[in-house]
């Protein structure tokens, strides 16, 4: 194309080498594939190893979504799920995480975890969104890699890694417990059962606990399971007693244990327990069950015995001694053709039990035997209780019987004489308590009983009492009203401004006090403030300028007495009157108060007092500046005069009452004029009111300077 | 890339020429002439090495390197491609079970829930368009390279189609970041954005700066030139 083009010009150097040519921008396509290249052998690389768990049933297993745990983190994911070439098992190929794969070794478990409701509560709760999970568990050791491992039907009983023991109990049946159910001591769970499984030969149910550390070291020669499985009712002497020991073991059944003894010793790691029926048995057993005997005795009865079993205790002096370990039927032909048969049972007793030295033998036994049945011991059978009808063999005296002595010779095992259980035990017992309770005068009181409620009733329905109620309701009618009516509410409202006001007379009264005198200056008005000013100006003539003071303010404090005295003369008057009175006169009082208070300025008081506070204290302010102690002794002195003034007005009080009273008077009779529901009254409280507030400010005013009179001259 | 001086220059002379040469149009270049390609200055024969107004060095575009861009672009692009698919474009957590879903398994899903039209969208968008795009652009430069004469028109055509589709296949993209954006419910329900939402938009990317690349003007270079 460039033969047509002589005159182009060559703006660029011509035939670069082919590298030379090459762009830059080929970097971009080299680096997009190195990245990509590394992103694919990591994700290779990362992404697990496969291993194979059989499973009898993958119930709920997906492939790419179920997720191998080892405490509760997520390991891996299943990727298939497939059959085994038998068809006979699920296998389940799991990607696992590299980190975990060297701990995958023989210990190493699988389980499928699914939701269970039981009544022990829900577990593995969060299956039921997100789906079964496997878990696995294995212990912290690194060990001989697997690949292929068993998977469990259900969750490992005892976690590698947990502390604890595992017991294996004997329990009469499995009807009481279930898999999972708590094992409780002293009310604590600390540890559960697995499953109850029947032994080989059907004969006895075992279950497996575990105890957790270090709940396990509890368990000693002493330690004695009792199934707490549902609730027991006790009838005994002490009465009805009802046992429930938790809901859930209610329903899914619990074992607890305790020790019955202490300073036992420790048991085999393999030791089989019994699991008892209830605690008291449990507890008995210790005592109970001693450990069985071993020396051989057998009773021959002559008849068929009732209750009669392999277990059944030896009983001498209230004591157990032994215990029957066999019972049989022998059966033999007399001499004289007769066929007799005759009941066996085989005792075993421990000489220790019976009182006798530990190193007794058996022959020292049978001696001893022979020796008491000699004196009239002999086997019978009795019962243990009055309500459980448990038959025990006992030794006991009975002297009624003939002669006997101990058969060492007719069978290999001696043989023991005995005696028919003696009818009288449980008979004279209930006999007895029949009496008792015939006995108890039943009818005795039932009569006074009667007499009782008689006369409760009588004075039930006694037409006096029954107006009782009627009577009450009208008088609370009447409280009511009295209470709901206007004049009534509005007692406290006046009362409470009586009380500030007598509150602020007294300390208006307590004019002696230096501090009172204060008091009083303070209430006078801009007459004062003009002599301050005066007195500011003229630093010399101080001493003068404030006995200048004095006139105006003795006129200023005359006038506040005068308003305290009308204050007081209301207050007394609306305490003097009886309370039907007192509200009527009151609000007389205020109408004549309301003018009173109208004409002097009265309202304008609290304002006045405020300023002249405010004068005050800048005069004070002032004088503390000029240094000027003499003039302000003075000054106090004049205040002391001024005070003194406002005694002598105090002191005018009577008369004062005398004006109050008759200008009440007064209005007293413009009242009478007016309707008793006219808008004078709605006035005169609200009058009531303010002179409430204005006595409330001044007393509070006198109050704070009575309790702080520096303030007036620091200003705060 | 697109000078506006050469163009009207060559325009003019064009529509100057195009009555008397109804095949042959006069070209800049046949003219001596030499547009910067930053400014636009256009200089006449001699030409200097840079530009008498700018300063830049003055390149002949007949001889300039793009093809090269438009090829190293596009293998990025593809590259960038097979993560894309590959690796899932969303990771939805709902209730707490996990699923992880490609392109192409979005697609499929869509199907089987019976949302054809949007299946049918993100087809189009996600697979259709960006795989068309490659062979356009491949065929585009494959045609330069070989110095192909015939069908200039729908050539160019096609080449106005790719740059202008291209954006478009970044829908896919934008889904996925407003669902991540907005569902982010904690356990009730988490969309979060894949490798592949990376990997796909990087590939669109490098295929529109392919498209870019490609000078159109070649088209018509090779049929001037004959």
């Amino acid at each position: 194309m460039t033969d047509q083009l002589p005159p182009f010009p060559d703006v660029e150097p011509p035939n670069r080498s082919f590298w030379r040519n090459l762009s830059v921008v080929w970097l971009v396509p080299v680096l997009a594939l190195v990245v990509a290249l590394g992103i694919a052998w990591q994700a290779y690389s990362d992404r697990g190893t496969l291993i194979e768990i059989r499973f009898e049933s993958a119930a709920g297993v997906t492939a790419g979504e179920t997720t191998v745990r080892y405490r509760d983190v997520v390991i891996g994911t299943v990727e298939d799920v497939r059959f085994s070439e038998d068809l006979q098992t699920v296998i389940v190929d799991a990607r696992i995480d590299n980190a975990v794969l060297p701990y995958l070794d023989e210990d190493a478990r699988f389980w499928v975890v699914r939701p269970e409701i039981s009544a022990r509560g829900v577990s593995g709760l969060s299956t039921v969104v997100s789906g079964v999970y496997i878990e696995g568990v294995w212990n912290n050791e690194a060990g001989t890699e697997r690949r292929t491992f068993d998977g469990l039907s259900s969750a490992l009983f005892v976690l590698p890694g947990e502390q604890g023991r595992v017991l294996t109990l004997t329990v009469p049946d499995g009807m009481q417990l279930s898999g999972g159910a708590p094992v409780i001591y002293r009310g604590i769970e600390v540890g559960r059962l697995q499953d109850p499984v029947l032994s080989e030969d059907g004969r006895t149910v075992t279950v497996e606990v575990f105890i957790q550390a270090p709940h396990d070291q509890r368990i000693n020669a002493a330690t004695r399971f009792w199934d707490t499985s549902g609730f027991s009712i006790n009838l005994g002497t002490e009465g009805l007693s009802l046992n429930v020991e938790s809901l859930a073991s209610l329903v899914t059944g619990g074992i607890e244990f305790d020790d019955v003894y202490d300073g036992a010793g420790p048991v085999d790691v393999d030791a089989t327990f019994e699991v008892y029926t209830s605690e008291e048995l449990a507890l008995a057993s210790a005592f109970q069950r001693p450990p069985v005997g071993d020396i051989p005795l057998s009773i021959q009865f002559n008849r068929r015995v009732r209750g009669l079993v392999v277990g059944t205790s030896v009983v001498m002096d209230g004591e157990i001694i032994g215990e029957v370990t066999g019972v049989s039927v022998l059966s033999f032909d007399t001499p004289n053709g007769a066929s007799v048969r005759r009941m066996v049972a085989d005792l075993m007793v421990d000489a220790k039990l019976m009182g006798l030295e530990t190193g007794a033998t058996a022959e020292d036994v049978y001696d001893y035997l022979d020796e008491q049945i000699a004196d009239g011991l002999r086997a019978r059978l009795t019962s243990s209780g009055l309500i459980s009808s448990e038959t025990l063999i006992e030794f006991a005296f009975d002297y009624t019987s003939g002669r006997a002595m101990l058969d060492r010779t007719s069978s290999d095992v001696p043989i023991m004489p005995w005696v028919p259980t003696p009818p009288s035990s449980l008979n004279a017992t209930a006999e007895g308590l029949l009496e008792r309770l015939s006995a108890l005068p039943f009818e005795a009181l039932m009569n006074q009983t009667i007499d009782t409620l008689a006369s409760v009733e009588g004075l039930a329905g006694d037409p006096a009492l029954r107006g009782v109620p009627e009577e009450a309701v009208g008088l609370l009618q009447d409280a009511r009203n009295l209470i709901g009516g206007e004049t009534a509410q509005a007692i406290p409202v006046q009362a409470l401004a009586a009380v500030a006001d007598l509150r602020a007379i007294a300390a208006e009264l307590r004019a002696s006090e230096l501090s009172e005198a204060f008091n009083a200056i303070l209430t006078s008005t801009d007459a004062v403030l003009v002599s301050a000013d005066q007195v500011i100006t003229s630093a010399n003539g101080v001493v003068e300028t404030a006995s200048t003071i004095m006139e105006p303010l003795n006129t200023a404090s005359a006038q506040l007495p005068t308003i305290m005295e009308n204050l007081m003369t209301l207050s007394e008057t609306a305490a003097a009157l009886e309370v039907d009175a007192l509200i009527a006169s009151a609000n007389s009082v205020l109408a004549g108060a309301d003018a009173f208070l109208t004409a002097e300025g009265m309202t304008e008081v609290p304002g006045n007092l405020a300023s002249a506070l405010t004068e005050l204290e800048a005069l004070m302010t002032a004088l503390s500046e000029a240094d000027v102690v003499g003039s302000l002794n003075s000054t106090l002195t004049s205040a002391e005069a001024a005070a003194n003034s406002a005694n002598a007005a105090a002191q005018a009080l009577p008369a004062l009452v005398e004006r109050t009273e008759t200008v009440l008077e007064q209005v007293n009779g413009l009242l009478a004029s007016y309707g008793p529901r006219s808008d004078f009254m709605g006035d005169t409280r609200s009058v009531l009111q303010d002179i409430t507030a204005a006595a409330r400010a001044i007393a509070r005013l006198a109050r704070a300077i009575e309790r702080n009179p520096n303030s007036l001259l620091t200003g705060r | 890339m697109q000078i506006d001086d050469m163009e009207n220059l060559g325009r003019t002379q064009q529509v100057a020429a195009a009555s008397a040469v109804a095949h042959h149009v006069m070209t800049a270049r046949e003219a001596g002439l030499v547009g910067c390609a930053n400014c636009g200055r256009v200089h006449r024969a001699p030409v200097p090495a840079n530009c008498l107004r700018c300063g830049r060095p003055l390149f002949d575009r007949a001889r300039a390197r793009s093809l090269q861009y438009v090829w190293s672009w596009l293998f990025a692009g593809l590259i960038a491609y097979i993560p894309a698919n590959l690796y899932p474009m969303l990771r939805t957590n709902t209730l707490g079970s996990t699923s992880e879903s490609t392109i192409l398994e979005g697609v499929v899903e869509l199907i089987h829930h019976g949302s054809y039209l949007v299946a049918a969208i993100v087809f189009v968008a996600s697979i259709a368009i960006p795989i068309a795009k490659f062979v356009a652009i491949s065929y585009l430069a494959i045609g330069i390279q070989q110095r192909k004469r015939g069908h200039a028109h729908e050539r160019h055509k096609l080449y106005e189609v790719v740059e202008f589709i291209g954006r478009w296949s970044m829908i896919d993209v934008f889904v996925v970041a407003i669902l991540a954006a907005l569902v982010q419910l904690d356990f009730a329900a988490t969309i979060n954005p894949g490798i592949a939402a990376i990997s796909f938009s990087l590939s669109v990317a490098f295929t529109m700066l392919s498209a870019q690349s490609f000078d159109p003007k070649a088209i018509w270079r090779l049929t001037d030139t004959t």
